[in-house]
């Protein structure tokens, strides 16, 4: 059982990454044209909620397979091949893997799957005590990057014209 | 969309065109200017998009290696002709700003 001071501080942690998620989603939703306009909404509504009931992320172990099935049947490299001490590090990576992982959802699909991909490539050969630093700077980059890909993803598909059935 | 040749960039494509033949993956080119990993990532899609660099994923058996694939980028033929037109034409950063932004990381 994971102690309450820790859950508190787990419950504190969140509470930004929704408000990220959330307004993430309303801005992408708002480039987007009209008959899209709902999908980033839903999208980020699951993924808020998804957040909000997790009270216990599995931290410190590595999912092999990965969330939803997204990841290319490897483990996240931060926690897998013991590359992690067991001095707490781990703990804390793992759960800005958690968050990685998220904010990859708001990316479209290919995408969002390379920059984790590419994310967690960089990640498992970088040595431990950069990991943090770097992890931080793919957080940093994310709100910039998630406009950047939707802009080019609506470019892509106004050039590829709607979807004829059959 | 014409691409803003910031500090970042130009570190970047100077990396890139030490071997313009040569493929670097993202920790080496993180590594080589200085630059967080986070911040290099946009960079490298912005110039692929552009069409100055391109990517491909390492054809490896990652449980063989034990380490995940790297994604390698180059510049293109016609990347490694625009980006030293446009080094040659940028303002050049001075050493201090460019030491300054290698020991910071810099943002994007």
């Amino acid at each position: 059982m994971m102690p309450n001071i820790e859950r508190e501080e787990r419950r504190r942690k969140r509470a930004p990454v929704i408000g990220f998620i959330v307004s993430g989603s309303l801005l992408v939703s708002v480039l987007l044209p009209a008959s899209w306009q709902w999908l980033p909404i839903a999208v980020g509504t699951s993924a808020a909620i998804a957040v909000g009931v997790t009270i216990d992320p599995p931290v410190g172990r590595g999912r092999r397979g990965g969330l939803r099935g997204r990841r290319r049947g490897r483990g996240s490299g931060l926690s897998a091949h013991g590359r992690d001490d067991a001095d707490g590090l781990a703990a804390v990576t793992a759960h800005r893997w958690h968050t990685l992982v998220m904010v990859s959802w708001q990316m479209p699909r290919q995408p969002g799957r390379r920059w984790l991909a590419e994310a967690e490539s960089l990640l498992s050969e970088i040595p431990a005590f950069q990991r943090g630093a770097a992890i931080r700077s793919y957080l940093r980059s994310a709100p910039q990057l998630v406009v950047m890909m939707w802009a080019h993803e609506v470019q892509r598909r106004a050039r590829l014209g709607p979807r004829r059935p059959g | 969309m014409a691409l803003r040749l910031t500090l970042q960039v130009q570190l970047i494509l100077q990396a890139l065109l030490r071997d313009p033949a040569r493929e670097m993956y993202g920790l080496e080119l993180s590594e080589e200017t200085g630059l967080q990993p986070g911040t290099a990532y946009p960079i490298l899609l912005r110039l692929e998009h552009e069409g100055w660099v391109s990517s491909r994923w390492e054809d490896i058996d990652p449980r063989a290696e034990k380490r995940p694939a790297r994604r390698y980028y180059r510049l293109t033929a016609g990347g490694a002709v625009q980006a030293s037109a446009a080094l040659s034409g940028a303002r050049r950063p001075k050493g201090t700003a460019l030491q300054r932004l290698a020991e910071g990381g810099g943002t994007a």
